[in-house]
């Protein structure tokens, strides 16, 4: 694990300066959500083969999270949303 | 031995003596040898035994590809003594040897070869199988290289990060031409150099460059404006392990005198890479091609011309390319007698070598190789055999320099994901279909002629610039042009096998594994070349693919039959450079965080202790801490809660932050009022517990458990993330201190700081007071009771903690005020039947489950409070495990932390944490169990390791316990709330 995320604030960095946030998904409406329903938000992750929209954090840097499209086949490329 | 005369290719200093020990006995070198070239020097041939069959080898290599030369230096195992520069004072020892490396007991070995077939670890020994329990010591005890010394020093390691726009590996004519092309345009430039000194083989070449000046000259120019240039950065002795994703140079530096480190790992993220690796020669395979006396053809040449030693006094020199021509010149010229010059190949020669050759009357042979050598231990006589077939010639001698040709070094390339393909015309292996933003030059990519590789290495330069963002179009075409016009690749032979026969033919050397060997495990159907080395253990051993893996492939595809080519060589795997775990660990670094308050708690005799990240008092009299203990309950004590999470949250929307996070209702919270608040993840698990107050509008001030306060932030931000909520959060940690005054005199010693009014009814348990201690500590004040007494959480800035704990001391001494340490509070705590989250709760606890349901207020589902819709889930859920409070029958027997509850013999929970009470006179504590024991005045069993009874543990030993409502102590709060 070498390759480079794009922070929208601090630019490339290395991998290992930032923690995984789980994929980007809609937290279900409580009001309304099953409790099966919810259980699959919280446990069940959609591990695609391609492209996934993610959470990182950067921890040894900005301090911010923020989502980017990494290809999980590649690592490649990783592009952040809010910068683009 | 005495040293050659001076020549202008030397780099030893003749008037400085370096004195070793190697073998318990005093040695001299020289200032600028390497161990080897000082044992060479002195006498020494014999290097090491091999591994299996310890067969004598002796000094192959210098450029640190063979594991002919390792050995112990100064406690440090499998030191490549040809690479690592002598120094004062070294201890060398040979390795794997009973005896010595010309003397050695398991020399034996070799006479029992038979006995060693192919695979022979799956194959022999095994039956009966008592056989392998004494036979299995006996080969380890045989097998292997050195042994770490646990005494030897410690060293300083470092790690370093690097970037750059361009990084070269090579600091040969290839790469210190990419270099100066490169820094040209004023972009960074890093380049790597294996060795100590930049140029690579031209150092110890004499050939004119381009009809000018001599190689070793040109090399020193060029290196010249190389160090002389700003945006160069040289590392020396640096030896790159992998290129890693996104162009991660990894890379491994040995220390030099000037260096304060023994070695320095890099990580060097480049925006283009140039491999300028070079090449080194392939092993050629003809019986006893492994005894000592036999050397590659850039061994013999760096021991003459760079070391001044004869490395022979009458050599025969086979080769397969140019290279070796040269290396019979230079030799002959420096009064090497040399007895026959053999070249495999039909036709290409360097014309102007064999002229030089014919004039010192040395007899060339074309279209020949030695075919076996002989001698009692060291080389004493060669024979040279054509290739077809013909009449063996033999010649005595005490040196052979042999080589199958040139091999190009692409294993960096290899583990960056470039394809390798078979070049017939050159004969080798070459890389192809480079990743992107990686480039080659030089020998690596089969180029001989010096004005050629340096053409290619400006190119590759340009093509680096421009993967930049450079425009270097122009500049590119005209250098492609100008390589075009240069010489071509020679053609190269793929020789494999020369015409002799004979059980030691050796393909690798590191693990003894002859061509006889793969044959037969071709024959039991290992015919994969990926299959052969996991099966033979080629090219496994330290030097790995250098030796053995390029020659592998040949073989397997001509002992199949095949062409060359048709067999492909195995994978290669970073580190591709052998790379100890000290340097990959770096410095040793422990950090730790000390409290404002930390020297002042070690003076009144604290014993502080790691607790996560920070240093705290564990006890200041004894571990037990009874005496601390029974003083905040009779008397008063403190403790310091420096490393308590602090947080400031304010801004319009912090309150709906506030009630996104805690589980608890926030709007309820009051200024000078405390409300305590616990937060839980999705899973409605609990992950921390403090207190939240309201500082002015919109401005709230909270606390966290030691643990979370690093987490605090990130997590925050994480469930605000999508909103666009308007507030700030200050962590405060560490610029306060804090310190817990507890025990019923609590407030007579605040009191004696501060003339406001501390009374019950002015300021109430669950209160928090600005106010000035001793007119000028400006401090924060909660009554809070997580030890179960009348209890002042005092926070003051950072600055202010050590006037703060002296005024406390002072305030308290004619109380009798203590300081207390962790053991004192947790047991305190732990009366008082409040939780430590993480202790007394693991992944799975919610709030229901350690019975706080009431700290969660259902109603505001608006706030999508984190972990409300699990914690609706989980509070019907009959399952689920529940903290409670226990007793034990027998009041002195305490069950350790962890202990595990059973019943039936099944297990059905843990103790959580136990102590033995003395403010109650009885061991109590608090256990996850499943529901079906959790009713109270339930009787518990739980399982303690028990002591060793005459050295064997007892039968399964359990204690009895009763479970019994919480807090043990005070249950109604009365003493804290007074």
């Amino acid at each position: 694990m070498s390759f480079l995320i794009d922070c929208p604030h601090c630019g490339p960095r290395n991998i290992y300066e930032f923690r995984f946030g789980g994929e980007v998904k809609p937290r279900p409406d409580e009001n309304r959500v099953t409790d099966e329903e919810w259980a699959d938000y919280i446990y069940l992750a959609d591990n695609v083969c391609g492209p996934q929209n993610e959470w990182w954090f950067h921890t040894r840097g900005c301090g911010c999270w923020f989502a980017v499209t990494r290809d999980t086949r590649t690592n490649l490329p990783v592009i952040c949303e809010e910068k683009a | 031995m005495v040293r050659l005369p001076k020549a202008p290719t030397q780099r030893i200093d003749r008037e400085r003596e370096i004195v070793f020990n190697y073998k318990g006995k005093p040695m001299k070198g020289l200032e600028g040898d390497t161990i080897a070239t000082a044992l060479f020097a002195e006498g020494v041939r014999i290097f090491s035994r091999s591994m299996k069959y310890h067969r004598p080898r002796g000094l192959y290599n210098l450029d640190g590809y063979s594991s002919h030369c390792l050995m112990g230096v100064d406690g440090e195992p499998n030191v490549r003594a040809c690479r690592t520069p002598l120094r004062q004072g070294m201890v060398v020892k040979p390795q794997n040897v009973i005896g010595s490396p010309e003397w050695d007991l398991m020399s034996v070995m070799q006479w029992f070869g038979f006995a060693m077939p192919v695979g022979f670890y799956y194959k022999v020994f095994h039956k009966p199988a008592w056989l392998w329990k004494f036979v299995e010591p006996v080969i380890r005890r045989a097998a292997g290289f050195g042994v770490v010394d646990p005494t030897m020093p410690d060293g300083i390691y470092e790690n370093r990060y690097l970037n750059a726009e361009v990084c070269i590996v090579g600091g040969g004519p290839a790469g210190m031409r990419a270099a100066l092309e490169a820094a040209r345009s004023g972009v960074r430039v890093i380049l790597l150099e294996t060795k100590d000194q930049l140029g690579g083989a031209l150092n110890y070449r004499t050939v004119p460059v381009n009809g000018g000046a001599p190689a070793f000259l040109h090399s020193a120019q060029l290196a010249g404006e190389v160090l002389a240039c700003e945006n160069i950065r040289v590392l020396l002795s640096t030896s790159a392990t992998a290129i890693y994703q996104s162009n991660q140079v990894t890379a491994v530096q040995r220390g030099g005198p000037g260096d304060h480190f023994r070695e320095c790992y890099y990580e060097i993220r480049a925006k283009s890479v140039v491999a300028a690796t070079g090449a080194i020669e392939r092993p050629l395979i003809f019986q006893n091609n492994d005894m000592p006396g036999i050397m590659q053809g850039s061994c013999a040449h760096q021991l003459a011309n760079t070391y001044a030693i004869k490395p022979g006094s009458r050599a025969v020199v086979s080769g397969f390319h140019d290279g070796m021509l040269e290396v019979a010149v230079d030799l002959a010229e420096l009064g090497v007698e040399i007895a026959a010059v053999a070249d495999g190949r039909p036709s290409g020669f360097d014309t102007a070598a064999i002229d030089r050759l014919s004039r010192l009357g040395i007899p060339f042979f074309r279209g020949c190789a030695v075919s076996s050598a002989g001698g009692f231990r060291c080389i004493s006589r060669a024979t040279l055999q054509p290739l077809g077939d013909g009449k063996p010639l033999r010649f005595d001698c005490d040196l052979l320099v042999t080589s199958a040709g040139e091999t190009p070094l692409s294993q960096l390339l290899q583990v960056a994901g470039a394809k390798m393909a078979y070049d017939s015309h050159s004969a080798r292996f070459l890389p192809v279909e480079l990743p992107p933003c990686i480039h080659a030059a030089g020998r690596v990519m089969a180029l001989d002629d010096i004005a050629a590789i340096e053409a290619q290495g400006r190119l590759a330069a340009l093509a680096a610039l421009e993967d930049c963002g450079l425009d270097v179009g122009v500049e590119m075409k005209a250098a492609g042009e100008a390589l075009e016009v240069l010489s071509r690749p020679k053609p190269g032979l793929g020789i494999v096998r020369t015409s002799g026969k004979g059980h030691k033919r050796f393909v690798c050397f590191d693990d003894d594994v002859t061509v006889d060997q793969i044959a037969d495990a071709i024959e039991e159907g290992f015919d994969q070349a990926e299959l052969v080395k996991r099966y033979t253990t080629a090219g496994t051993g330290p030097s790995q693919s250098y030796l053995a893996g390029q020659n592998l492939p040949l073989v397997v595809g001509a002992l199949k039959g095949l062409g060359p080519g048709a067999v492909m060589p195995t994978t290669i795997r970073p580190p591709i450079f052998p790379t100890g775990m000290a340097v990959l660990g770096g410095r040793r670094h422990a950090p730790v965080k000390h409290t404002p308050l930390h020297d002042r708690q070690k003076a009144v005799g604290g014993a502080m202790r790691l607790a996560g990240v920070w240093k705290r008092a564990r006890f200041f009299e004894n571990e037990q801490a009874i005496s601390e203990i029974e003083n905040v309950r009779k008397n008063v004590g403190f403790i310091d809660v420096s490393t308590l999470g602090k947080f400031r949250l304010f801004g319009p929307d912090a309150l709906k932050l506030l009630q996104r996070v805690y589980a608890g209702d926030m709007s309820t919270v009051a200024h000078g009022k405390l409300k305590y608040g616990a937060m839980c993840n999705e899973q409605g698990v609990i992950i921390d517990d403090g207190v939240v107050t309201q500082m002015g509008e919109n401005d709230y001030f909270f606390t966290t458990s030691t643990v979370r306060a690093a987490n605090t932030g990130e997590w925050l931000s994480f469930h605000s993330r999508g909103e666009d909520w308007r507030t700030s959060l200050v962590n405060l940690t560490d610029a306060m201190a804090g310190i817990n005054l507890a025990g019923p005199g609590a407030r007579e010693v605040l009191s004696r700081l501060t003339g406001g009014d501390l009374s019950n009814e002015a300021f109430p348990y669950m209160g928090i007071r600005r106010m000035t201690l001793c007119g000028e500590i400006e401090v924060l004040v909660m009554r809070l009771g997580f030890v179960g007494e009348l209890c002042y959480e005092i926070h003051a800035l950072s600055s202010y903690g050590p006037a703060l704990h002296d005024a406390i001391l002072d305030a308290g001494k004619s109380f009798g005020i203590k300081p207390f340490g962790l053991e004192a509070q947790s047991v305190l705590r732990l009366e008082k039947g409040h939780v430590i989250i993480g202790l007394d709760t693991d992944n799975h606890s919610t709030l229901h489950d350690i019975g706080m349901s009431w700290a969660w207020d259902r109603r505001k589902t608006d706030a999508k409070t984190v972990g409300a819709p699990a914690l609706r889930a989980t509070e019907k859920q009959a399952h689920r495990q529940k903290l409670v409070g226990f007793k034990m029958n027998n009041p002195r027997e305490t069950p350790a932390d962890g202990s595990i509850v059973v019943a039936a013999g099944v297990v059905k929970g843990r103790v959580c944490s136990s102590r033995y009470s003395t403010t109650l006179g009885q061991s109590i504590g608090m256990a996850l169990v499943d529901p079906e024991l959790a009713a109270m005045g339930g009787a518990l069993e739980i399982y303690t390791d028990g002591k060793l009874v005459k050295g064997r543990l007892p039968a399964v030993a359990t204690v009895k316990a009763e479970i019994v409502p919480t807090p043990f102590y005070d249950p109604e709060g009365l003493r804290m709330k007074s």
